[in-house]
């Protein structure tokens, strides 16, 4: 019998420790090679994007090679409030930044570091500021009738159960690398003896990465590795534990186009600060493997991960997402009907699609059909999360699961929040299919459960430490 | 349990008869000890003749177990008998054997295997998907066994496998072969104490035991 591994987990206070720990991680480099990388330029304007990520074509569709390590830290500030203090913050953590960015290429082969910021922090340390320079969602503020900011407090969506936790978090750090090292160096940099800016109150981390050569996939392998049930059913070369391919490059948001200021839905203010800047979704989703694939054959998959009735070969994992491929709300509406059943993907289309050509500020034109979420999603084996400062409330469990940390940039909140109600069911247009929540016409819905939430602003680069604080009186 | 939400209402066959669902059904019974019979050339003798009467009333062979995963064994008037049922129409039966663990309100473990066949036919029956919403229910017509993820010679059988399966074999793992001109199956459900690879491991195990039953003035038994 294969024995279970068991993942180091550090417990209360021991945050620091647990940032470097690879855990069962460290699996991901003796499991796979780093993928080649292109080379690239220098830092970005924005902090979210990252440069030399390879594009291979699988099953004939473009599919993007995500970076193979990630890892989350939340944290509450430890900053004295007030002008001084936070001025000197800003400056420590805007340094240590900077030595990061001359150390590392920001791509998958150095490290992507991407800095995000909570409500909380916006109300309880630069409120006045935040007053005059947070934009204003100008599509939400339309539709709704009172005034919405790009970044609003996460809420549970209907098919989340009412468990869920919407956190409240002041900071959330992404890093992204090829390296395990570079990942653990990066989180040791940022926070590692900071004790004066940060309580670090989670660690996330996993991996992505498909059997696109053919070889079994880094998913599969880490989950045969870990124990977890239903891990031998999972497809050879999966990118996801799910089975299928979601990194193909139609279906993911092209450079800049979630930037809060590209598809002209915000109003920036007339600073500009947040320009080059983007909204973050922080999730964290269980999968039930077993339930999956032991109640849904190949063709049900197909039809509930994309659309009903999608004619593919047996055993197919990428499935294309060009604009050709897009849903619209009717066609929903009439899957619903017909089948009583909705595709992921497809559900998400009309509301994550543009409906129309669309000439970003840069000049860049965006076809209709264009994605405009850019996912940074990677699976996990934590169970929630790979270290918690209050592990009773998170709920965490020695034993590792099969899970995402979901990760995605929309140019507001708003604009994820349309996608996610999308996919249980309420359209764009205002029409609510009538689902039971986490029904089995929702596909992979009934599989997966949300355990956290939290939305985040990711500034510029040129803003991202302690944003606006600099500004207060 | 994980597979209550799941249920979709799927009918299988037997319209006629109450299957027990897999951990929803009848109690069974207790274990109180593993009863596990060495394989054997032939049906063990305490065992045989409730599959005598199988195969005599449906005229045709059928497979009886020689080996049973812990704690099941294969007497289908024992303590673990679930379901026995035969369909006059078609002559295809089932019979089935649970031992569920119960705790605090609920069934912690279970041990469930089906044994089906289907006389003078070697198509994969149709089982009915129902979608009920708001009053309005849609149905359709889907395989009682789908996912075929490999065909195995396993006991001088070629078994396909399966691992989407409907009714009281959902949630389980399923081999089905053919033998002159008709179809058998047995599955085990993937649930705890045993997990997919025990289940393929067990279902391996039962598959190279079985021994074939003649009906009652049939020539031979192999």
């Amino acid at each position: 019998m294969r024995p279970a591994l068991t993942r180091r987990r550090l417990l209360g206070g021991a945050a620091a420790s647990a940032l470097a720990a690879a855990g069962v991680y460290e699996l991901v480099d003796r499991l796979t090679d780093s993928p080649v990388r292109p080379q690239v330029s220098g830092p970005l304007a924005e902090q979210h994007l990252l440069e030399g990520v390879q594009v291979v074509v699988d099953n004939g569709v473009e599919v993007l090679v995500p970076p193979l390590h990630h890892q989350v830290v939340t944290a509450r500030l430890a900053v004295d409030e007030g002008r001084s203090a936070l001025r000197e913050a800003k400056a420590e953590l805007e340094d240590v930044l900077r030595r990061l960015d001359e150390r590392f290429q920001p791509s998958p082969a150095g490290l992507g570091a991407t800095v995000a910021w909570g409500l909380p922090y916006f109300r309880r340390l630069v409120p006045g500021p935040a007053a005059r320079h947070l934009p204003v969602d100008r599509r939400a503020t339309a539709a709704r009738g009172k005034r919405v900011l790009v970044l609003e407090d996460a809420v549970r969506f209907p098919s989340d159960p009412a468990e869920t936790i919407l956190e409240q978090n002041d900071v959330a750090v992404l890093l992204r690398s090829d390296s395990l090292e570079h990942v653990a160096e990066g989180a040791r940099e940022l926070f590692d003896g900071r004790a004066d800016l940060f309580r670090v109150t989670s660690i996330r981390k996993g991996f992505a990465g498909g059997g696109f050569g053919g070889a079994r996939s880094l998913p599969k392998r880490m989950a045969m590795a870990a124990g977890i049930p239903g891990a031998d059913l999972i497809p050879e070369t999966a990118e996801l534990f799910l089975g299928f391919t979601s990194t193909q490059k139609a279906g993911l948001g092209p450079p800049r186009i979630a930037n809060v200021e590209t598809l002209g839905y915000s109003d920036l203010r007339p600073s500009a600060y947040f320009a080059r800047g983007t909204h973050m979704h922080l999730s964290h989703l269980t999968e039930d493997l077993e339930a999956w694939y032991l109640n849904f054959d190949h063709q049900e998959r197909v039809d509930t991960t994309f659309r009903p009735g999608l004619a593919v070969a047996a055993g197919t994992q990428t499935v294309a997402q060009d604009p050709d491929d897009v849903q619209s709300g009717a066609e929903v509406g009439k899957d619903y009907e017909r089948f009583r059943r909705i595709g992921h993907s497809g559900s998400i289309q009309p509301s994550s699609r543009l409906d129309d050509d669309v000439t970003g500020p840069d000049g860049t034109v965006y076809p209709r059909g264009t994605a405009v979420p850019h996912r940074a999603d990677f699976n996990t084996l934590d169970n929630p999360f790979f270290w918690s400062a209050d592990p009773v409330r998170d709920g965490l469990d020695e034993t590792p699961a099969a899970g995402v940390h979901f990760v995605v940039f929309n140019p507001t909140a708003d604009d994820f929040r349309r996608n996610r109600l999308a996919m249980d069911g309420v359209m764009p247009d205002g029409s609510v299919l009538p689902f039971e929540p986490r029904s089995r016409g929702q596909g992979f819905n009934e599989i997966l459960r949300t355990t956290h939430r939290q939305n985040f602003l990711v500034p510029p680069r040129a803003h991202r430490s302690f944003p606006l604080a600099e500004l207060l009186r | 349990m994980r597979r209550e939400g799941l249920t979709a209402g799927v009918a299988a066959g037997f319209a006629a008869i109450a299957l027990a669902g897999c951990g929803g059904g009848s109690d069974g019974a207790q274990a109180t000890a593993a009863s596990v019979v060495t394989a054997a050339a032939e049906c063990p003798r305490t065992w045989l003749a409730g599959w005598q009467r199988i195969a005599d009333r449906v005229g045709a062979p059928v497979y009886c177990p020689t080996w049973m995963p812990d704690p099941l064994d294969g007497k289908i008037d024992g303590d673990y008998r679930n379901v026995i049922a035969v369909d006059d129409r078609d002559r295809s039966y089932l019979v089935s054997f649970i031992w569920l663990d119960r705790d605090a309100g609920g069934v912690s473990s279970e041990v469930h295997v089906n044994f089906r066949g289907y006389p003078g036919s070697t198509r994969v029956p149709t089982c009915q998907e129902t979608h009920t919403v708001k009053g309005v229910t849609k149905r359709r017509p889907i395989p009682c066994f789908s996912d075929r993820r490999a065909t195995r010679r396993v006991g001088g059988l070629d078994v396909d496998v399966y691992t989407v399966n409907q009714g009281i074999d959902q949630w389980h793992v399923l081999y089905a072969w053919r033998r002159d001109g008709s179809l058998y199956t047995v599955s085990e459900h993937v649930a705890p104490p045993y997990g997919f690879g025990r289940v393929v491991s067990n279902l391996n195990r039962m598959v190279r035991g079985l021994v074939l039953v003649e009906p009652a003035g049939a020539a031979g038994s192999g």
